[in-house]
């Protein structure tokens, strides 16, 4: 199989707090694609960006006894370069502001999610 | 072969490791490289159900990745820790990646290198008595216990 090593994957992820089995593999494909080198970036829009608000994460328990939650995959994909945007227009959906957001995510508007999906070799929307 | 076990985790003493990447090397006869992932990883890991490693022939520096694992909860690179040319993968992780589980110094080997300066890689590991004394105050600090599912070799 071709290696893709140094592709660029755009994750976009519209699933948040409310629907918690809808959360976890779209963080587990960031991370497995950045553990094969690529540079891979997680959108958070819709209802994705509520997964963003402090204390909120560690409220959902993704794999039953084994300790995983919502907060862990967040922390490993950013132990794992995989960086984490939030569209700036759906944090007013969700009543929130920029101090809401637990630490590692960064803000961009929507014209960044066109150029990022035109830029980057795949997309994989959630 | 001498090892030590903390809380269950067993560290060969002849083996060298980097200790905050959790992986192992074997110095083989014909100064070839084994590389795998240690008994701590593959605890922490539980039980692997892919393990995908690069391809034979790829270049690798220190630091980056030469394999892929995921298991039910985890997912994520095993960094090499010495530079130089992917010799040979463990071709019977294919069908059976928990034998990384199972046999992560023996049988669940990952990779093995050509190394391009073995001896300089080597001097950043940590190896007899010092990687015993790492991977025990790292045990400690990270509460952790290791777990052999059945059929795990015996050490």
């Amino acid at each position: 199989m071709e290696d893709h090593e140094g592709k660029k994957i755009l994750v976009i992820q519209t699933h948040g707090v409310d629907t918690p089995t809808r959360t976890y593999s779209p963080l587990y494909y960031a991370v497995a694609a950045a553990a094969m080198d690529m540079e891979v970036m997680v959108w958070f829009t819709m209802n994705g960006t509520n997964q963003l608000k402090k204390g909120e994460a560690e409220k959902v328990s993704l794999v039953p006894e084994s300790g995983v939650t919502l907060k862990s995959m967040l922390e490993m994909a950013m132990d794992n370069e995989v960086q984490l945007r939030v569209c700036q227009q759906s944090l007013t959906l969700w009543d929130m502001t920029p101090e809401d957001l637990i630490d590692g995510v960064e803000i961009l508007g929507a014209t960044s999610i066109i150029d990022l999906a035109l830029e980057y070799d795949h997309v994989m929307y959630f | 072969m001498a090892h030590e076990k903390i809380n269950d985790c067993v560290v060969f003493t002849n083996l060298y490791y980097s200790v905050p990447d959790n992986t192992w090397v074997r110095v083989n006869d014909d100064d070839t490289v084994t590389i795998g992932m240690t008994d701590v990883a593959q605890s922490l890991a539980g039980p692997i159900l892919h393990a995908k490693a690069k391809s034979v022939g790829t270049q690798r520096k220190k630091g980056r990745p030469i394999a892929t694992v995921e298991s039910g909860k985890w997912v994520g690179p095993v960094k090499s820790p010495v530079s130089g040319e992917i010799i040979a993968v463990n071709e019977s992780l294919g069908g059976n990646a928990q034998l990384v589980n199972r046999s992560p110094y023996n049988e669940g080997w990952i990779i093995k290198m050509k190394p391009e300066d073995l001896a300089a890689d080597l001097a950043e590991l940590l190896t007899g008595d010092a990687a015993v004394e790492a991977y025990r105050a790292k045990i400690q600090a990270d509460g952790v216990t290791c777990t052999h599912i059945e059929g795990t070799d015996e050490y």
